[in-house]
């Protein structure tokens, strides 16, 4: 054994799951050992002792779904510039960046679809959620509301998405769960502060303005903590009856 | 007055304090300052204004076996003067407290040195992060090693070979067993070192019997003047402690009750007792100081004293600035 032999993954690991959607990104990844985020649109996590991968629709049968993962060695931050020397002329040439050094890539022991294919940013996670995600919503980490609504989802086949955001490439407002129904989208938000025994959490998301979500074609659902708790959620009926005024379920691409 | 906490983030879930990788993973410098840029901008989110950094924010930095992480200060000079900006300009206080491992006093050179190395290595990332005067390294005196007169010598010593940049933000703390408000004083006189006064170390150890307003006056003017002297505040748990242990006979696990020690911290912070000391300050303190409170509940005890303080204290936003 050398000296520099790295011990067993810490399932406590923070995993910083990032997109990768060019061919050349994930070369560079792969090959070179490093990815790029511009310090300006960096998320508000970007610590993390793993990176990971969700491959977007150019990847063929790696596309829309997490497939690897590499430990992250050094963070740096640079001009543009000097990551990608050939492109003086990109209007970010100068603008400072997050270069991510990594390790070998891994591959995970199963891949990590989206099931509706949706968008992602940026998901801070573990590796224990990273190794026993079924789907990418497996990957939040949520409250402990959040996370009982999204197993009684899971048991009950409702098809919802998490942290999704209320309108296309705005991160800031999302919604705890989306449901994508035949007849619009359906949000639920967990509302009020986080009971007793969730202390650990303080929570930020901002409130979702109602009005904005309607002409956004939104209709949305607020529960309070009371009514998640028990084996059978009170608010179980009313997530589900609105589903079907908005004509049920959609079915996934 | 600022309020701020040490280290670990409870309020938000995967928000770590340093890479706590072990050295074959090899953890690095720059990934603790990722992991403090996340942090400060929960901070600044918060309205959370000092805030004490991991002494281990740089691992194995002077670890004496492991040489490949000596130069990660240097690695990282970019990376910590970025950071540094960020802190400023979010107006954030920020410090290091030396682990109690650290013993600038101890009798063994080895320790000594390896203490010294430590605080040389905490005062050159704040000077990398660009830091003015007020990001401090606190310490205690150390150890009392059957003499209290020769510990306290040979830690005014040891701070005489300290180099400029320690002793320029190297402060002292009175503990809650050992060294009290008098002994510290007795260092500050002849080093010129500033105090934090403890607010729980020194109800728990004041064998002079000083009176609080007393003990607090030393502390505050022993800061230069234009640097905002700092303090601890923290209460004592009252309540009863439920401790997992084997049973020495079976074998088997057991929980067992415990009756709280005073020198322990609660949970959260008293915010009676805690608007108490600020009136008994406001009428006899000579100078404002901002507070670090200690206690388990982290930044979850901030957020719970603040919003208590401005409920039970009326002059709580003037206090705070608001």
């Amino acid at each position: 054994m050398t000296r520099v032999q790295e011990t067993h993954d810490d399932l406590t690991g923070r995993v910083l799951v990032a997109v990768i959607n060019s061919h050349r990104d994930f070369e560079i990844a792969r090959d070179q050992g490093w990815y790029r985020i511009p310090c300006e649109r960096a998320p508000s996590r970007v610590g993390a002792d793993y990176l990971a991968f969700y491959q977007t629709k150019l990847f063929e049968e790696d596309r829309w779904a997490i497939n690897y993962y590499a430990p992250i060695r050094r963070y740096r931050v640079l001009p543009r510039l000097n990551l990608l020397p050939h492109e003086t002329e990109h209007p970010r040439a100068g603008a400072p960046y997050y270069k991510i050094e990594i390790g070998a890539l891994r591959p995970l022991p199963r891949s990590i679809p989206s099931r509706r294919l949706r968008r992602v940013t940026f998901i801070p996670t573990t590796l224990e959620h990273l190794f026993t995600a079924e789907e990418i919503n497996d990957l939040w980490c949520g409250t402990a509301d959040e996370e009982k609504l999204w197993r009684v989802f899971k048991e009950k086949g409702v098809s919802a998405e998490r942290c999704y955001p209320l309108k296309e490439d705005d991160y800031e407002h999302t919604v705890d769960f989306a449901l994508p129904c035949r007849h619009g989208m359906a949000g639920v938000c967990i509302e009020g502060e986080p009971k007793v025994e969730n202390v650990r959490i303080v929570r930020e998301r901002p409130l979702i303005d109602e009005y904005e979500a309607s002409a956004l074609g939104w209709t949305m659902l607020g529960v309070q903590s009371p009514e998640i708790a028990g084996s059978s959620p009170a608010c179980l009926e009313a997530i589900l009856q609105l589903v079907s005024g908005l004509g049920g379920i959609a079915p996934a691409e | 007055m600022r309020l701020g906490f040490p280290v670990k983030v409870l309020g938000q879930p995967g928000l770590r304090s340093h890479d706590s990788r072990r050295w074959q993973n090899r953890p690095h410098l720059s990934v603790s300052l990722a992991y403090l840029r996340d942090t400060i901008l929960y901070l600044e989110r918060q309205d959370i204004r000092m805030y004490r950094m991991a002494s281990d924010l740089a691992p194995y930095v002077v670890h004496p076996g492991l040489p490949e992480f000596h130069s990660q200060i240097e690695d990282c000079y970019t990376e910590l003067a970025v950071v540094g900006e960020m802190a400023t300009d979010c107006d954030l206080r920020l410090s290091f407290h030396l682990p109690l491992t650290s013993v600038l006093n101890a009798l063994d050179e080895t320790v000594a040195q390896q203490s010294a190395q430590l605080a040389t290595a905490q005062a050159r990332i704040l000077e990398a992060m660009g830091l003015g005067p007020e990001a401090v390294i606190v310490t205690h005196v150390g150890g009392l090693y059957g003499d209290r007169d020769a510990a306290l010598a040979r830690f005014t010593q040891s701070h005489e070979r300290l180099p400029p940049l320690v002793r320029r933000r190297l402060v002292l703390e009175n503990d809650d067993k050992r060294f009290s408000v008098s002994d510290i004083t007795w260092v500050h006189e002849r080093t010129g070192i500033p105090l934090v006064f403890d607010y729980l170390h020194f109800k728990n150890f004041n064998p002079q019997e000083l009176c609080m307003i007393e003990a607090l006056e030393r502390c505050l003017r022993s800061w230069p003047p234009g640097i905002t002297p700092k303090i601890h505040f923290s209460s004592p748990r009252t309540a009863m402690r439920i401790i997992e242990r084997r049973a020495p006979q079976s074998g088997s696990r057991e929980s067992i009750m415990r009756a709280p020690r005073t020198l322990q911290h609660s949970d959260f912070v008293d915010p009676f007792q805690f608007a108490d000391f600020l009136r008994e300050c406001e009428r006899f303190a000579p100078r404002g100081f901002d507070v670090m409170i200690e206690a388990k509940a982290k930044d979850l005890a901030l957020l719970h004293l603040r919003q208590h303080m401005a409920r039970i204290d009326t002059t709580w936003d003037c206090r705070v600035g608001n």
